[in-house]
């Protein structure tokens, strides 16, 4: 449908317009690299298994998927501040159209991104997975991507303003980051943070991808560690659960449309 | 078409416990320049967007291009332009892509919006600036952008609300020309608000609005013989007991 391609177009666009954006998303993983991986790798219990660097690998690209699919959905926020949101609105486009032309965009940000540091990444770290390994990883990036889109879509829907935007980082981004099995295997979490663990998209994004490139050392406890079916089945559930609750929050008059219409009087 | 462009039925709507607008019985004919004048806060922009289908009525009906906002919105929404108070152009797109944008959002095929796109910017002396973000444009600049995206998808009845609100008056004056070239050209129907008496003087009819209520209803020198005064601002007056201006500033 025409709109939604307007919608993912305009996304792009102010994408590639904005070079620091780019280059942050592109520039942080090695950052987690460098001073996360040295860290951390002093204190792995998995080290003579497998190096650290290498094993933190998969969660880093799962990590730009979400920080590139979640700040391209949160795009929704400024657009409000800035009155592009009450233009959409006033389009003869329904606001399920408008949510997904939105996930869409994160999903091919998010994805364009993965890619782009997981083709750095990978040789850096000396990971070279097998065709059927990339292919799964790609699958696990695309899919990832929309469900976290989603879910930022559901969070811009809902947050008031930009200063809100930190507390989302802090409350949303970061225990996310940290209960997804990125940077240390959720099995040795105690039993309440597994739970978490449980309920956060990032994790299966991420178990996913370890099945995809560290299928060598599953056998040492370093691999997946979900049924490869289970995360497909968790990613896609978020991904639907996400975009219904994004439309219907859109379609709220109380919701979206009465924030974007505060001034009028 | 024998349908009025818009037609209003006891309208209203509530904030909380604020009435924004009472009860509002309307006609605007097609190809009409309608102006809605009144002081700030007196319902003109919730006016707008209850029939833009942006909000949904307390009380009422009301039918756009022969549509119902509540029922069919979609279908209202396709018939009409809206250019908000505030500008909704993205900072970051070209002039050119801000209306391509829009055009994809209306559903217009990319061989019928490219000329249309073509004509506008050339209408709206934007030509030049084509390639340029819209963030580099001056004020006036900007209105007239927000104006011609409006018109893109060329709706039957275009809601322009406030204009000219917060330029200097050079920019305002050759916003307005622009605006009465657009109507003498296209025969498209306006529906205009405005605080300033000037604006609302060559409409061919006005509806002055008060809290929230019509005070009156007609063309602009029926409205000024009927209560015996000069101006449209002595109209206000004379209807509502308080000047236009001073509540204009409250």
């Amino acid at each position: 449908m025409r709109a939604v391609y307007g919608i993912v177009v305009r996304e792009l666009v102010r994408f590639l317009r904005q070079r620091g954006r780019a280059l942050a998303s592109v520039a942080r993983p090695f950052v987690w690299l460098i001073f996360a991986g040295a860290g951390f790798a002093t204190v792995f219990a998995g080290a003579g298994a497998i190096d650290y660097r290498r094993y933190m690998a998969p969660g880093l690209v799962g990590m730009v998927v979400m920080f590139g699919a979640l700040l391209a959905s949160l795009s929704t926020v400024t657009d409000r501040d800035a009155g592009v949101l009450r233009m959409l609105l006033v389009a003869p486009v329904r606001r399920s159209t408008i949510a997904l032309g939105k996930a869409l965009s994160a999903t091919l940000l998010g994805t364009v991104q993965a890619v782009v540091v997981a083709l750095l990444l990978l040789p850096l770290v000396g990971l070279w997975p097998t065709p059927a390994g990339l292919l799964l990883a790609l699958a696990a990036v695309v899919l990832l991507s929309l469900a976290l889109g989603a879910l930022g879509l559901v969070l811009a829907a809902s947050i008031r303003s930009l200063e809100n935007f930190a507390g989302v980082m802090n409350f949303v981004v970061f225990p996310m980051l940290f209960l997804s099995g990125a940077l240390y295997p959720v099995h040795r979490l105690d039993a309440a943070l597994r739970l978490l663990a449980y309920l956060n998209p990032l994790a299966y994004g991420v178990d996913l991808l370890k099945h995809a490139l560290l299928s060598a050392w599953a056998g040492a406890g370093f691999g997946g560690e979900m049924p490869v079916a289970l995360d497909f089945l968790a990613l896609a559930g978020f991904a639907a659960a996400g975009l219904l609750a994004a439309a219907t929050l859109l379609a709220r008059e109380g919701g979206v449309t009465r924030t974007a219409l505060r001034q009028g009087g | 078409m024998t349908a009025a462009a818009i037609e209003a039925r006891g309208l209203g709507k509530d904030f909380g416990s604020i009435r924004a607008l009472d009860h509002l019985d309307l006609e605007v004919r097609d190809a009409e320049f309608f102006g809605f004048l009144g002081p700030n806060g007196a319902g003109k922009t919730t006016t707008v967007h209850l029939l833009a289908t942006l909000l949904t009525p307390s009380r009422g009906t009301a039918r756009v291009a022969g549509h119902d906002v509540v029922r069919e919105s979609l279908l209202v929404r396709r018939s009409i332009g809206l250019v908000f108070q505030e500008t909704t152009l993205d900072r970051d797109l070209t002039v050119a892509e801000n209306l391509r944008f829009a055009a994809r959002l209306w559903n217009l095929p990319r061989r019928i919006a490219e000329p249309r796109i073509e004509h506008l910017l050339q209408q709206f002396g934007l030509l030049a600036r084509r390639g340029d973000p819209m963030r580099t444009l001056s004020g006036g600049m900007r209105r007239a952008l927000d104006i011609a995206r409006g018109i893109v998808h060329a709706p039957r009845v275009l809601f322009l609300d406030e204009p000219t609100a917060g330029l200097d008056p050079r920019a305002r004056r050759s916003l307005w020309e622009l605006i009465q070239e657009l109507r003498r050209s296209s025969g498209l129907t306006v529906f205009l608000t405005t605080h300033y008496v000037e604006e609302a003087e060559p409409c061919d009819r006005v509806a002055v609005l008060d809290r929230g209520r019509l005070v009156a209803l007609g063309a602009p020198t029926e409205l000024k013989r009927a209560a015996g005064v000069g101006s449209l601002e002595d109209v206000f007056l004379a209807r509502t007991g308080h000047p236009l201006a001073e509540a204009s500033a409250g």
